[in-house]
């Protein structure tokens, strides 16, 4: 192709368009170089960020084609190869826009330091001995260090999109992760209390942000990590964690989940109960047999065998 | 071809109909099916949130039956085969010494010899499309049929790797070669919400409204969708989506192998149509196979 188009959402502080900006195509470059190509030589007036351009900075994260990534990583060849010439451009989604595709960070930071997301040594560490740890404790964390707040785990969340009032950015639970398994820190609680009232249970699984991240940082075991924390303290008095035990009590009892008995143990005999309506639709159309109680499979010793040496295995 | 068949605890219970359908059509195409003698649950995307270690230690056990039997192992939910490839991926990246050394409890062992495959994959890469079009005895000609993919058949892409996750084509091509017309629907790779219903439920809903509402929008006569979970919830819970985002309009959703199976020339009560909240009948009667 000889042309790339950029079909950019602008915003100019009050109204919303779209613009496009056609220029000649060049092999072996970025999205960022497209960007840079428009401000330098057909319109000053389109904001967008880059810094480091180094994929280090994480603040060139746009969304192209509804995918967020970093423009300054991204092979524009790459993306004109799935696409099409034609690429559509537009702000981070699941963050206020300031202008362009320039986004506001600071309602996202506000929520970040909600989870403390900084080291809060434990006691036996002093400004003389520093926080030493070993290699094997720093393993534990590098993933998360690698996360350089670039915003793209958060763009496509589909539980962020559909309401972020009782739910934080994935890369908040990432922080408040990396600090709840730091050995040298001795405030757990500080960061898991927060993330735990404010969504920790609501992830709705949909892999967006292992997805995103450029960094391959994954978020969402990083939130699968929290909540095993989150049991592990005995904090189980919530459907999330409820319907957990569920399914690992199903497995070791008789390796298959018993849908029968999973509504009341995740929400409980009375709330169960408002649920009737619903149940009755699916016995309606024999979607739901109440009593049906799988038998455990065959080998169940041995998967329980399996289960407890995995206990044994952490302890 | 043959497969050793993981149906997974969806299909053993409230999406039976899905199990039905899936090995009516696997032998109509001479697709054998060798059940998974003693498979377990793959922990659903949950299980991980007790142990880690136990949740793919389980699904190597999996894996381990697939292997006795010689045989790469198949299943028809996309959050099945995500919990078997994450558990492998994890397996064959390091993990396996110390988990043989918990199979070691229950005599088993995991060696790595056996894939983990979907039927829709099955379908495309290894049964070929253009062998499916020649198995066709009722082209749904006339039908408009959006294709739902959800999340777990193609993210993470690193574990899923079978299709570009951002421009998926695999549905669309199985649905032409089935001869109905295939329709884009603008929330086609979004979540239906189904693993957070509990915790997230007023979200959830609305999750499940918009997918319903945008095949509507997008003129579909039904919504195909290969994982059994995200058909339940986008049928089962439709009455609630509507609410939530204040639509109407019923949208049947077909599982995969159902869709097939209209198209080989089963009837709708063959593949378990009857079993569906929303009416789907009206899809087989279009197709010619009340």
């Amino acid at each position: 192709m000889e042309q790339v188009v950029y079909r950019i959402r602008r915003f100019d502080g009050e109204k919303e368009f779209w613009q496009e900006y056609s220029f000649a195509h060049e092999p072996n470059k970025t999205v960022l170089w497209g960007l840079l190509k428009i401000k330098e030589t057909a319109d000053p007036s389109l904001a967008f960020v880059a810094a480091c351009r180094s994929a280090v900075c994480g603040a060139c994260a746009v969304r192209v084609n509804g995918e967020a990534v970093l423009a300054c990583e991204t092979p524009l060849d790459a993306l004109l190869g799935r696409f099409g010439a034609t690429l559509v451009l537009e702000p981070l989604g699941n963050f206020p826009v300031i202008r362009d595709l320039v986004v506001d960070w600071e309602p996202k930071a506000v929520r970040l330091a909600e989870a403390k997301p900084w080291l809060m040594p434990r006691d036996e560490f002093s400004a003389e001995a520093g926080c030493r740890q070993t290699q094997a404790e720093f393993k534990k964390i590098n993933a998360q260090t690698n996360c350089i707040l670039c915003g793209s785990c958060a763009s496509e969340c589909n539980k962020l999109s559909t309401g972020d009032d009782d739910f934080y950015e994935p890369f908040v639970y990432t922080k408040a992760g990396k600090f709840v398994a730091d050995s040298r820190d001795g405030a757990a609680a500080e960061h898991l209390r927060p993330v735990l009232a404010r969504g920790l249970w609501k992830c709705v699984h949909c892999q967006e942000c292992v997805t995103k991240c450029p960094k391959r940082v994954a978020p969402a075991e990083d939130i699968a990590a929290l909540r095993r924390e989150s049991i592990r303290q005995g904090l189980t008095d919530n459907p999330g964690a409820r319907h957990a035990l569920a399914f690992a009590g199903d497995i070791t009892n008789s390796g298959r989940l018993n849908e029968t008995t999973m509504a009341v143990k995740t929400d409980g005999l009375l709330k169960s109960a408002t649920r009737l309506p619903f149940a009755l639709r699916l016995l309606r159309r024999g979607k739901l047999n109440p009593f049906h109680f799988p038998a455990p499979v065959e080998g169940i010793d041995g998967v329980r065998a399996i289960v407890k040496a995995a206990k044994e295995a952490k302890e | 071809m043959r497969y050793a068949f993981f149906p997974g605890c969806v299909l053993d219970g409230a999406a039976a109909e899905a199990r039905e359908a899936t090995v009516r059509v696997a032998r109509a195409l001479d697709i054998e099916l060798v059940e998974l003698p003693g498979w377990t649950c793959c922990g659903a995307s949950h299980a991980q949130d007790v142990d880690e270690l136990a949740a793919v230690a389980v699904n190597a056990r999996n894996l381990a039956l697939a292997e006795k039997l010689g045989l790469p192992l198949l299943t028809a939910c996309s959050t099945c085969t995500l919990m078997l490839r994450k558990a492998k991926a994890a397996l064959d990246g390091g993990l396996k010494d110390k988990v043989n050394g918990l199979l070691a409890s229950a005599g088993m062992a995991y060696a790595g010899t056996s894939d983990v495959t979907h039927l829709l994959w099955a379908l495309v890469r290894d049964y070929g499309l253009e062998r499916l079009k020649a198995k066709v005895t009722r082209p749904l000609t006339g039908l408009k049929v959006a294709g739902y993919y959800g999340c777990h058949l193609l993210r993470p892409p690193q574990v899923m790797d079978f299709e570009d996750h951002a421009r998926p084509r695999s549905l669309a091509a199985l649905i032409a070669a089935l001869g109905a017309e295939p329709v884009e629907m603008a929330s086609a790779r979004k979540c239906c919400g189904f693993h957070a219903v509990f915790p997230a439920e007023r979200d959830v809903f609305k999750m499940t409204g918009t997918i319903n509402a945008d095949a509507v929008a997008a003129g579909a006569d039904c919504i195909v969708t290969p994982c059994p979970l995200c058909q339940m919830q986008l049928d089962m819970r439709q009455p609630e989506g509507r609410e939530a985002i204040g639509t109407a309009g019923d949208m049947p959703i077909l599982h995969l192998a159902q869709l097939v199976g209209l198209a080989l020339g089963m009837t709708g009560s063959e593949m378990g149509l009857g079993r569906h909240v929303t009416a789907a009948f009206h899809v087989a009667a279009k197709a010619g196979g009340r």
